[in-house]
């Protein structure tokens, strides 16, 4: 079963996207920091990484920065808000090789085929 | 099921569409759907029209279920946006409540391959958003929102009842937003009549501008001097003044020398000192400024501080001789910008002073030509460094 690993600080989000996704036969891990999240990296491997940018302790960038460091070919799909500073930090996540984007407020639909294409293709 | 809805909400429901607040009330709403209807998770879409978008704004229910509020969005092209912008709702169930179940039946219908195809989009909507029962909030031909519903805790299909209260409750939002919309409009163009009108005082504070070669700039400078000191004074006294003694205060600074509109340009551009003729007409602006705004009822508060922007706190100032408490704060405090300004900028008769001078000389001047409490404000202003 391919895995994903979920990172975001509300938990209303992890839960929904988890069990999002659980449904449709993907194991899901889920994490509520970059801090968490990098102990997962280092343990285990997951085929795709949903990770939110605006997160309190290191945010998601940093947090790109640092699973790239662990794991060079780790593919990381970002979740960003619709504030223009998010938005420009986009280039920055591309630059440290993040492989895509999906702003919030977003559609299931689109969240669903980005997620499912990259795991798939496994 | 809450048959007591209507009672128990309609008190708070009511205040709450008068306090234009919406959002209260469909949290309310939701709420309540998910504790007395027992539903795992219940939602609402509402319309963003800047984007043109659906957003799940409320939700509420069991973690997982419940879509975060912020989280998701349908856009226009969405097949239940499309489905309920086009009315299908109304044209395959007569209450407009789109039961998933119900719509699986309909499929294996006769209704025609184009709205079969939207329909199945639309289902595939609901099942991602986790939802059984879809209800939308219409005001005239807009949809201004969708109420999404979770299935019942106990499994059981939701019966009639239960679907014409959600239908009631999604009637009541459509009322708030509205409600709410109508509103900010008329805000809005409250907002937009006061613009106008402190654009046009504006620019009749420039034609007097024009007129007195000598005072370039004065009226800009003493009406944001004197809304500084207010401010000083309303921090100062736990908030003495309310907006509408801002708003008067501006529109007063800004015209309080329009009597000069009277007065003869040889007068106010004259190079040496006045003669007493001379002096006798310069001192009739006040009045004038006074005849010249009467007719408007609006702006009897602010003509107060244009009438008496020259009276003296001793009781020796112009057009009435007023004396310490009688002249109008909203005045003294045009008064003590006017002369700080005046002291601070170059005048035919003689060169300008330091902005320390100028504070020195009212401060001197204080309980005699002005009101001490204005020279503290405006004393505490200079310390600060904000003048």
């Amino acid at each position: 079963m391919p895995k994903l690993l979920i990172v975001d600080d509300e938990t209303d989000v992890r839960e929904f996207a988890a069990s999002f996704f659980r449904k449709r036969k993907i194991d899901v891990i889920t994490a509520s920091s970059g801090e968490e999240a990098l102990g997962i990296v280092k343990q285990q491997k997951s085929d795709l990484v949903l990770l939110d940018i605006r997160m309190t302790g290191i945010d998601g960038i940093e947090t790109l920065k640092r699973i790239k460091e662990l794991d060079k070919n780790a593919k990381v799909i970002m979740i960003t808000g619709r504030k223009p500073e998010e938005e420009a930090s986009f280039d920055r996540c591309r630059e440290l090789g993040a492989i895509d984007y999906i702003h919030k407020p977003l559609e299931l639909d689109e969240l669903e085929k980005m997620v499912l294409k990259e795991l798939l293709n496994n | 099921m809450a048959i007591d809805y209507k009672k128990e909400l309609e008190g708070a429901a009511k205040s709450m569409i008068l306090v234009h607040e919406p959002h209260a009330l469909i949290k309310i709403i939701v709420r309540m759907i998910v504790h007395k209807v027992k539903v795992d998770h219940a939602g609402i879409l509402l319309h963003d029209k800047d984007r043109d978008t659906y957003v799940l704004t409320v939700s509420r229910g069991t973690a997982g279920l419940k879509i975060p509020a912020g989280f998701a969005r349908m856009d226009a092209d969405n097949p239940l946006i499309r489905f309920f912008r086009q009315h299908l709702d109304q044209k395959f169930f007569h209450d407009g409540a789109v039961i998933y179940e119900k719509t699986r039946k309909l499929l294996s219908g006769d209704i025609g391959s184009d709205a079969k195809e939207l329909l199945k989009g639309a289902m595939y909507q609901m099942e991602m958003f986790g939802a059984s029962v879809c209800i939308p909030s219409y005001f005239k031909e807009d949809l201004l929102g969708i109420l999404l519903l979770g299935r019942k805790n106990n499994d059981k299909k939701f019966g009639q009842k239960e679907i014409d209260f959600f239908i009631a409750l999604a009637s009541d939002v459509t009322m708030a937003i509205r409600n709410a919309q109508l509103f900010k409009e008329l805000e809005l163009e409250l907002r937009e009549k006061q613009n106008l009108f402190i654009q046009t005082s504006i620019a009749l504070a420039a034609a007097i501008d024009a007129k007195d070669h000598y005072t370039h700039g004065h009226t800009a400078r003493v009406t944001s001097l004197s809304l500084e000191i207010a401010k000083k004074l309303s921090a100062n006294n736990k908030n003495m003044f309310d907006d509408k003694f801002f708003e008067h205060l501006h529109i007063a600074a800004l015209l309080h020398d329009i009597g000069k509109i009277g007065t003869p340009e040889s007068i106010l551009n004259k190079g040496g000192s006045l003669n007493d003729e001379e002096k006798k007409k310069m001192q009739e602006h006040p009045v004038l400024g006074t005849a010249i705004l009467q007719p408007i009822k609006e702006l009897e508060e602010a003509i107060l501080g244009v009438k008496y922007h020259h009276e003296r706190y001793d009781g020796s100032g112009y057009p009435e001789g007023l004396k310490g408490s009688q002249i109008p704060l909203i005045a003294s405090i045009i008064s003590a910008a006017d002369s700080f300004d005046a002291m601070t900028t170059d005048r035919p008769y003689r060169r300008r002073l330091s902005r320390e001078e100028a504070i020195k000389e009212i401060t001197q001047a204080s309980g005699k030509q002005f009101d001490p409490q204005v020279v503290s404000a405006l004393l505490e202003l200079f310390q600060e460094n904000k003048i």
